[in-house]
């Protein structure tokens, strides 16, 4: 028994010592990241073989085939270069690349959503700058990358296209069925979902079983009240609080919509595309779609039983009633062997060509300002794109991923559910932000890096 | 003779056993080696990186503070919270498994039917139980409408989506799909039984429950501890796929059903701190040796399953 104590002992100690002794020091703890580099090189003449992760036919249908074309006219252009592409679930998106990321291998290009989901990899090391690849006076007509997805002057991943975030779709036929108009005031709205709910209709669709619906109302409630992202970073890194006013009173007015049955009573048990089919068949009045996909959503409906609109105003602030914007991103991974290859390919997608082709194939903006947007000929559409234009920037991508997921998600959830007051939703969003801070010892200075 | 008898008998004894001990020293080494080593360096390398992972952090020494800042994380302890009121899951997966288990034991007829039924649910892919599940205990969900058509609308609720009710609701469905390894487990071994003890015990009068209290139930212990132990290590570090697949990887709603593994999951993958998995890992990993330990000591006290 002793000497089976004392070998587990020394194994202990052995176990230890080696995990002491092998320590490579990679990042001094709490300071700034500092970007990944990689020599360019010339553009190869031998077999080229990349690999493109992606995600976004979700929510831009019509991306695939559009994606399948690009690279089939890019492998015609340069036939000495083979691409594939592989479509990742929205669960699966950071996941599988956290995983590749681990193993150093996987894609050469992957996809990001915009600001913190761009700038966390980049930080990391997982990501080389696009902005040392591409030119500048390319990059230039790419648009939000400037705010979003920019780190110690450098772009880190290159917007693909936008996503106005997030138009409110209300079916005029069945607002009108109740005597009803489509709402533009807070109070409007209130009387709206209290007159409906009483007639047994679903005044909102919306589903946040799978969370991500809970950033969204995030960004399009607590966008209202603050002045700039710079309040949104101000809080992540400890100057301003989650519960204070101009971050905390969106709690109170989701709160306030689920006193006044505005959501279906079932949104924790759905996903949203489940919930927005119910407003596809005329069984809610409102939901919300991703501003890319807005156009589907109409066409399925009819364009005359159809108003596009924005969450209602009830802050004071400069971006209430504004649509945010952001763009969908691409980036150029640490590992690839061909980042001039990868980012030349990003600059194709870039084209004229492809920026067109890809608004007659899926309906939603390019992110490129060279893409002429007098020539969209639908007017909802055309009034979409210029809102995205001018638009607010999207606060669920100035907060921690971890943030969004552990704070926002959850007390989205529970607050809908009745669970938790607004005050409780904004506390405990506070405290896990502490926590974070905690946690990720180097998120502070990342996050100072990032807004100076 | 008798001398003679037992001399020679030692001797036939003795050689081979000699020699058999021989080969069992070195036999079996070119077998077994690559086998070993392959099974000693994954298993080895793996726990390397663990312990190294969970004293580091982003590549410099950070000794226990990890440990520090897993154990004071809130969401790992609520995490820790469900796993342990899912082990209360397991007497009842126990209980069923035991009784259905004798059911079909005592039944007999349409017993191949039955055994196929209630092991149906186990052989499932756990993500076609959760999306099954997931449609079905919606809150206007099937599960529900049957409710309500029966005249028990006041039963109806928001299984999944109530955060009251969701860790609970994944239980019952945990116990759904792993009830059935248990009663195959017990009922392939009433079948070995030797039937003559249950002859002599109704012929001395026992009726059914005195019959399997006090003979089938002793004769199983061993197999009722390894299913004890197995299921909760079920409960402790295997129900991440349920989890996962039945809230989208959120472990909502809230975190009323974040579970040990997804806590681990979500730190390495999705929020990107390697070292803090790594540090609840190591807990995870000690919590699941004990049970493993406490089993073999507890099968050791009670004899192997053969005896």
């Amino acid at each position: 028994m002793k000497r089976r104590t004392r070998i587990t002992t020394l194994f202990c100690a052995v176990a230890l010592a080696i995990a002491g002794c092998s320590s490579s020091a990679s990042q001094s703890r709490g300071s700034a990241a500092s970007l990944a580099t990689k020599a360019a090189g010339a553009y190869p003449t031998g077999p080229v073989h990349l690999t493109m992760w992606w995600w976004g036919d979700q929510e831009a249908h019509g991306a695939k085939a559009w994606l399948a074309d690009t690279v089939a006219a890019y492998e015609a252009k340069h036939p000495n270069v083979k691409i594939d592409t592989v479509l990742q679930t929205t669960d699966g998106l950071l996941p599988a690349f956290q995983a590749a990321a681990a193993a150093k291998q996987g894609p050469d290009i992957q996809y990001f959503w915009g600001g913190i989901y761009s700038q966390q990899p980049a930080w990391t090391g997982q990501i080389l700058p696009v902005s040392d690849y591409i030119p500048a006076n390319e990059l230039k007509h790419y648009l939000n990358a400037s705010v979003e997805d920019t780190y110690q002057g450098k772009i880190v991943t290159a917007p693909w296209y936008v996503n106005p975030q997030f138009p409110v779709l209300v079916r005029k036929d069945v607002l009108a069925a109740h005597g009803l108009q489509t709402p533009t005031t807070w109070t409007d709205l209130l009387t709206t979902c209290d007159k409906l709910s009483a007639a047994g209709v679903t005044p909102m669709a919306g589903g946040v079983k799978d969370g991500w619906f809970g950033g969204w109302l995030y960004s399009m409630l607590g966008g209202q009240t603050i002045t700039s992202q710079a309040d949104i970073t101000a809080a992540v890194t400890g100057q301003q609080k989650f519960t204070d006013p101009q971050h905390a009173a969106w709690w109170q007015r989701l709160q306030e919509m689920v006193q006044h049955h505005c959501w279906n009573s079932d949104i924790n048990s759905l996903q949203l595309y489940e919930a927005q089919q119910r407003w596809v068949s005329g069984q809610a009045a409102m939901t919300v779609a991703a501003g890319s996909d807005a156009s589907n959503f109409i066409k399925k409906v009819g364009e005359q039983k159809v108003a596009l609109t924005v969450m209602p105003k009830f802050g004071n602030g400069p971006y209430a009633g504004k649509i945010s914007t952001t763009s969908q991103t691409v980036g150029i991974t640490a590992w690839t062997k061909y980042p001039q290859v990868d980012a030349d390919f990003i600059q194709f997608m870039h084209t004229p060509e492809r920026l067109q082709a890809w608004y007659d194939k899926t309906g939603s903006m390019p992110a490129d300002d060279r893409f002429d947007i007098s020539k969209v000929s639908d007017p909802a559409q055309q009034s979409l794109f210029k809102m995205a234009l001018n638009g607010a920037p999207y606060p669920e991508n100035f907060i921690p991923t971890e943030l969004d997921s552990n704070a926002v998600f959850t007390n989205v959830q529970l607050v809908l559910k009745g669970a938790r007051t607004a005050a409780q939703a904004a506390a405990d969003m506070q405290s896990q932000m502490a926590r974070l801070r905690v946690t990720d010892r180097a998120i502070v200075k990342n996050f100072e890096a990032w807004t100076r | 003779m008798p001398v003679a008898t037992t001399a020679s008998a030692s001797t036939v004894a003795t050689k081979p056993r000699s020699k058999r001990k021989r080969d069992t020293s070195w036999g079996f080494l070119p077998w077994v080696a690559p086998a070993a080593v392959t099974i000693l360096f994954v298993f080895g390398y793996s726990l390397y990186q663990l312990f190294t992972q969970s004293l580091q952090y982003q590549g410099t020494w950070a000794g226990l503070d990890n440990f520090k800042i897993v154990l004071s994380d809130p969401l790992f302890r609520t995490a820790i919270a469900h796993n342990a009121l899912l082990l209360l899951v397991v007497p009842i997966l126990l209980a069923l498994a035991m009784s259905l288990a004798i059911l079909l034991f005592e039944t007999r007829r349409g017993l191949r039917g039955y055994r196929a039924t209630l092991f149906f649910p186990y052989i499932l892919p756990i993500p076609v139980v959760g999306v099954v599940f997931g449609q079905l205990l919606q809150f206007h969900g099937a599960l529900n409408k049957v409710f309500g058509a029966v005249g028990l609308g006041g039963l109806a609720s928001d299984w999944l989506g109530d955060p009251s009710r969701a860790l609970w609701t994944m239980a019952a469905i945990i116990v759904w799909k792993e009830v059935g390894f248990g009663i195959i487990l017990f009922l392939a071994r009433l079948i070995s039984l030797p039937t003559e003890v249950f002859e002599a015990a109704r012929l001395d009068g026992a009726g059914f429950f005195r019959t399997h209290l006090r003979i089938t139930i002793p004769m199983l212990r061993p197999l009722i501890f390894f299913y004890i132990v197995n299921e909760a290590i079920v409960m402790v570090s295997w129900v991440f796929n349920y989890v996962y697949v039945m809230t989208n990887g959120q472990g909502g709603p809230g975190t009323s059903t974040v579970v040990s593994e997804l806590y681990i999951y979500r730190a390495a993958f999705q929020d990107q701190h390697p070292e803090l998995a790594a540090a609840a890992s190591v807990l995870l990993f000690a919590a699941t040796l004990i049970l493993v330990v406490g089993f073999f000591r507890l099968q050791r006290g009670e004899g192997t399953f053969g005896e």
